[in-house]
């Protein structure tokens, strides 16, 4: 099969859910029913992947807030600041305020990952199951650091002592990394003054976590600007375009989860086909986090991704 | 018409009674009728709109006391929207994004039950009216219908044209255009400019308009275009630091925000007065109004409270050094003036 629908980051956090999360919060749940909601819309969230015809997939991401909490909690060296925004989205983000060095405390996210492996077993064991970590370079970027000399060496210190020995914990074959600053650095609607991480540096990070585990490198909101080897790309071909020197295996965000108006899948197939000589495999993706949709209209992008699975 | 110099306004939102939060929430269940819903509402208008004026501000509003939201409450009263389900703005805070799914079309007055209701029960001569602008209300909807996004935005900018019309009919004599997002894309900016210019076409009244947290040396540029009378803008937020985009506002007032909406501290009376002398640097006291950053729903009542009173504190700190200068009072300046 050379074209295969493929989840990236998070899906929509279910309202029933969000709802327990609030009472735990306040003292009106106990950790025992929170992990239960948690583990059964989990398992309904893959049935509906399953049903979709989604073949590789993540956890939907229920237990993360933004793609950055809660890993920045279980960083020494880092505190979690108020709420900014998540490029020009109406989504806001806590932000890692990096007040000394940065390294990886005891954390639930191996444990987590392990938790959806049991159940897609049970569900839906076709299926090929990512972890989703922020990828050093966007961890940077949106970090306010106030310790390091410049981003770099930011950027480095969060792939070497904070996602390394991380992955290292992880029971899965594919990392999926949110990179969505190798596409599309902050924005200057928000900051004039910019400090860059120079492509080579980024490339070279990635590429040295790539080392440890296959990675699935998803980039959104504009054109990759690095081209880390070695990895799965996801291209955000709605509001970017692929770049030149990939192949192999890439990833197309080819339906738009920034908006509810339905893409026509004969347009898809289209692209898709003049595109497929260059590549060993497509997988076809939403163009970025589906929790940017109405919860009923990402699942009615996702079975569009679904039917154009095959050949 | 003459107002205090320095006159002391608020940006809109002003957090919410909790009784009344419980009302939303039993209403939403449908526990209790739609009557009694607007009755609470209107009871806690009153309440807000004599907190503000306890607190001796010049220009109050009702801290949008029956908005649950500053894009769904518009977006639900104009034709051509349509609401798959809410989203998450952060954590589990969740908001009705719109989707245009047809032309949009104004089928009924969005704001004028809110003002009549305060115009009827205030004190004050004059109150500003928040109203979300174009460019962000297209910003933040989705947009199925329209070719471009501009085109879908003038059609927002007709549609509230004709509801600031009513409104100056209806004896509004300020109105706020609030553009949280209007700096989102830098590259967008320019014609986001001629969608607010269409919005107040024809106008007379006072029009504000508000933005904040977002890169004013990009708006600076744009100062000049906009049809408006003032810009209300947030400092407390960024400590006063890096105000030298003002020396491009050379005719219109500044709505100078001295008074930090998500920090819990009380900001004291003579912090607020030296923030107003720093601003003198760029802005002659004659063109400025003072107000907080932003909208207070997200504090504690009491103290939001608070922070009004201390603001018109510090504010009368300064109008006695003015005094000595025989500067006591300003015209109060609409678009005519412009
Ligand atoms: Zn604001």
């Amino acid at each position: 099969m050379r074209v295969v629908p493929a989840l990236i980051g998070s899906l929509p956090r279910p309202l029933g859910l969000a709802k327990k999360i609030e009472l735990y919060s306040i003292g009106r749940l106990n950790e025992d029913k929170l992990e239960e909601a948690y583990r059964e819309h989990t398992k309904k969230a893959f049935q509906k992947l399953r049903d979709a015809g989604i073949k590789v997939i993540t956890d939907g991401m229920y237990r993360w807030d933004d793609i950055f909490n809660p890993l920045i909690r279980y960083i020494d060296g880092v505190e979690v600041n108020g709420l900014f925004k998540f490029y020009e989205n109406n989504f806001f983000y806590r932000s890692p305020v990096v007040k000394g060095e940065v390294n990886l405390l005891d954390n639930p996210i191996p444990k987590w990952v392990s938790i959806a492996k049991e159940i897609l077993e049970e569900v839906y064991p076709e299926a090929t199951l990512k972890a989703v970590l922020p990828g050093p370079v966007t961890l940077a970027y949106h970090s306010l650091n106030e310790y390091y000399e410049n981003l770099e060496a930011l950027a480095k210190d969060y792939a070497e002592k904070v996602l390394t020995p991380l992955i290292k914990e992880l029971e899965v074959d594919i990392v999926e990394l949110q990179e969505p600053a190798l596409a599309s650095e902050l924005s200057r609607a928000t900051r004039e003054e910019e400090v860059h991480i120079s492509k080579e540096t980024a490339k070279t990070v990635i590429e040295e976590l790539g080392k440890l585990r296959k990675l699935w490198v998803v980039t959104y909101f504009g054109t990759p600007q690095v081209i880390p080897k070695g990895v799965i790309l996801n291209v955000d071909l709605v509001e970017g375009s692929l770049p030149d020197g990939i192949g192999g295996e890439v990833g197309l965000g080819v339906v738009n989860a920034r908006e509810t108006k339905m893409e026509r899948s004969d347009r898809i197939r289209d692209k898709l086909l003049k595109l497929s000589g260059n590549f060993s495999r497509i997988y076809v993706t939403p163009n970025t986090l589906l929790d940017f949709l109405p919860e009923s209209v990402a699942w009615r992008k996702l079975k569009l991704l679904g039917r154009l699975g095959g050949e | 018409m003459e107002l205090p110099i320095l006159p002391t306004s608020v940006i809109g939102s002003y957090p919410k009674p909790r009784w009344l939060l419980r009302q939303y929430k039993l209403y939403e269940l449908g526990k209790i009728p739609e009557e009694d819903f607007k009755e609470a509402v209107r009871d806690a208008s009153v309440a807000v709109l004599r907190e503000h004026e306890r607190a001796g501000i010049d220009i109050p509003w009702d801290g949008e006391m029956g908005r649950s939201e500053m894009t769904e409450y518009f977006t639900a009263k104009i034709h051509g929207f349509r609401f798959y389900g809410p989203i998450r703005v952060w954590g589990n805070f969740y908001f009705n994004k719109a989707s245009a799914v047809s032309k949009l079309e104004y089928k009924e007055p969005l704001v004028l039950d809110e003002l009549k209701f305060v115009q009827s029960v205030t004190t004050r001569e004059i109150v500003k009216i928040p109203i979300t602008g174009p460019y962000t209300l297209a910003e933040w909807s989705f947009n199925e219908y329209y070719d471009t996004k501009e085109d879908f935005a003038m059609d927002l900018a007709k549609i509230l044209n004709k509801e600031f019309k009513l409104l100056e009919k209806e004896g509004a004599k300020f109105i706020q255009i609030d553009e949280p997002a209007i700096l989102n894309h830098p590259n967008e900016v320019e014609w986001a400019v001629e969608v607010i210019n269409r919005a107040v076409k024809g106008l007379k009244l006072k029009v504000g308009m508000h933005v904040c947290y977002s890169n004013y040396y990009l708006l600076a540029d744009y100062f000049d275009d906009l049809n408006v009378t003032q810009f209300a803008l947030e400092f407390a937020n960024r400590n006063f630091r890096d105000m030298d985009f003002l020396k491009k506002l050379t005719s219109q007032e500044l709505g100078f925000g001295v008074i930090d909406v998500h920090n819990p501290r009380i900001e004291t009376p003579e912090e607020v007065a030296r923030a107003i002398r720093k601003v003198f640097n760029y802005i002659e006291p004659e063109r400025l109004y003072i107000n907080p950053d932003c909208g207070l729903k997200l504090l504690s009542r009491n103290i939001a409270y608070q922070k009004l009173v201390n603001m018109v504190k510090g504010v009368e700190i300064v109008r006695k050094e003015l005094e000595k200068k025989g500067k006591t009072s300003v015209p109060f300046r609409t678009l005519k003036d412009f």
